[in-house]
């Protein structure tokens, strides 16, 4: 059996390495592996999400995280410090705490903190800053060396990965797939997986499957190293910004993103001045470091909220896609699905390809 | 004996033999080596060691400098610090 993957992010890895055993597998990467957002984003974690399907994506994959590390003897520098939601007012804090209870019902570890319980955990927070929070399970993990680790197994297992190689066609006779065409050399596949990201609705429309995902532009920026003081992973919920210290100690930190209409990476003086002012409210020690780089990425959302994987009407192409804000949260776990849809046939009705 | 060490980017203290062994692991593009030694990341941004991690980069592959290319320049060109971009104008 030949599978074609199409996207070496955190998706189209883990699905590989899933299949690795099992089939030929070769993926197609049009740049290098870090191009995409698995090689962009601020790597927090957290299995405090608010849907039942995403939760139980995020607590398997913090437990593959653990596994594929010494499967693949990488480290990861996944840190699991904690993941710290805060809310500005009291409509989010009342969200907030739907999604606890969500949480709380699942066996995830989560508590109520409010403004000064944060100024104690975060040296120089700002309590006035938030009307209160949660605090729980998570933490962040460094996404290179886990796109490398995956890539690394991948090898060693067999499969191939082609940088640098555009996938340009996907090749459907008679309702279902033959192939694809990339670099002007074809390529013969019984299944062809596409797993391109924010990329992934024009893939779609080359096999001539409709697909919806809501594009989102997300910019991002790292202010110079500072011996570590945050521990958790920090997201305010009413004006999206977030941030986190990395291993290095370098601090982290985003506005959650806006929908585009094409996937574009340009980044903005306006993100910086609206970080810099939100962030520094929430903690003003920050005014002193200075922005050493700023980048965007661009990632793919289902248009419900949760991630498309599944086989289309086109047999043998399969959407592995629309993981949206949380890909590197339930990537390696959605790589698994993909496997089990391949292998075994299985259908996700939640996350069906046909359910919009 | 003290190892010659051969500093090369004086940011993330990184030796020339650090480097020439990332790229034989297989870092072996000018994006996957940055990266993966975090040289041309520290504070300067590769203004003290880009075109020496270039020429070792050329030595090793055989590809000449504008084969490599040089990697995508992130703005801001120098660090600008938190209290003067929060005195900016929101759009
Ligand atoms: C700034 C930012 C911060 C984020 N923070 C977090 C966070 O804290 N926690 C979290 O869980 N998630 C976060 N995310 C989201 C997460 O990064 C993504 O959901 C995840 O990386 C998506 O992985 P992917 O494999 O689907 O896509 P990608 O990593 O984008 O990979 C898709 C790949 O497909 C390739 N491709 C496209 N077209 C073609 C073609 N024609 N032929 C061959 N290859 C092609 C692309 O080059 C790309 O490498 C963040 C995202 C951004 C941008
Ligand atoms: S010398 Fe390498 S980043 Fe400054």
């Amino acid at each position: 059996m030949k599978i074609a993957i199409i996207g070496s992010g955190i998706v189209g890895l883990s699905a590989a390495y899933n299949l690795a055993n099992s089939a030929e597998v070769i993926v197609f990467e049009r740049r290098y592996p870090l191009y995409g957002s698995s090689g962009r984003n601020s790597g927090g974690i957290t299995p405090m999400l608010g849907s039942k399907e995403l939760i139980e994506l995020a607590k398997k994959s913090i437990r593959i995280y653990d596994s594929v590390q010494g499967e693949v003897n990488f480290n990861f520098l996944l840190r699991k410090d904690g993941y710290l939601k805060v809310a500005k007012n009291d409509a989010d804090l009342d969200e907030l705490e739907k999604e606890y209870h969500l949480q709380k019902s699942m066996g995830v570890k989560v508590r109520e903190v409010d403004p000064y319980e944060i100024k104690n955990m975060v040296q120089g927070f700002n309590p006035k800053s938030v009307e209160g929070g949660f605090f729980g399970e998570g933490g962040v993990i460094f996404p290179w060396p886990v796109i490398w680790g995956y890539e690394k197994g991948c090898k060693e297992r067999g499969v191939e990965i082609k940088p640098m190689t555009q996938v340009s066609e996907v090749v459907v006779e008679g309702g279902e797939v033959k192939g694809l065409k990339a670099n002007g050399e074809f390529y013969k596949a019984d299944f062809v997986v596409n797993a391109a990201g924010a990329w992934s609705n024009e893939i779609s429309k080359l096999a001539g499957v409709e697909l919806n995902n809501t594009i989102i532009k997300e910019e991002i920026c790292v202010l110079e190293s500072l011996k570590p003081f945050i521990d958790p992973y920090i997201l305010n919920v009413s004006n999206g910004v977030y941030l986190s210290q990395s291993a290095r100690g370098e601090v982290v930190g985003g506005i959650l993103g806006k929908e585009v209409s094409n996937p574009e990476t340009s980044s903005s003086l306006d993100f910086l001045i609206k970080y810099a002012k939100r962030a520094v409210e929430m903690i003003p020690s920050l005014k002193g470091l200075s922005v050493l780089r700023q980048w965007a990425g661009v990632y793919d959302s289902g248009k419900d909220g949760l991630p498309v994987i599944g086989e289309t009407n086109v047999k043998g192409f399969i959407q592995a896609n629309g993981l949206g804000k949380y890909g590197m949260t339930i990537g390696p776990a959605a790589g698994e699905l993909v496997a089990e849809v391949i292998l075994k046939g299985k259908t996700y009705d939640k996350f069906s390809p046909e359910r919009f | 004996m003290v190892k010659d060490r051969k500093i090369v980017c004086r940011c993330e203290d990184l030796t020339e033999e650090e480097i020439i062994h990332a790229i034989e692991e297989g870092y072996d593009d000018i994006e996957s080596l940055k990266r993966y030694t975090g040289a041309t990341t520290g504070f300067c941004q590769g203004k003290g060691c880009l075109m020496h991690i270039l020429r070792i980069l050329a030595q090793k592959t055989g590809k000449s400098v504008d084969e490599i290319g040089i990697t995508t320049q992130r703005p801001p060109v120098n660090p600008v610090p938190l209290y003067i971009l929060m005195e900016g104008e929101e759009e």
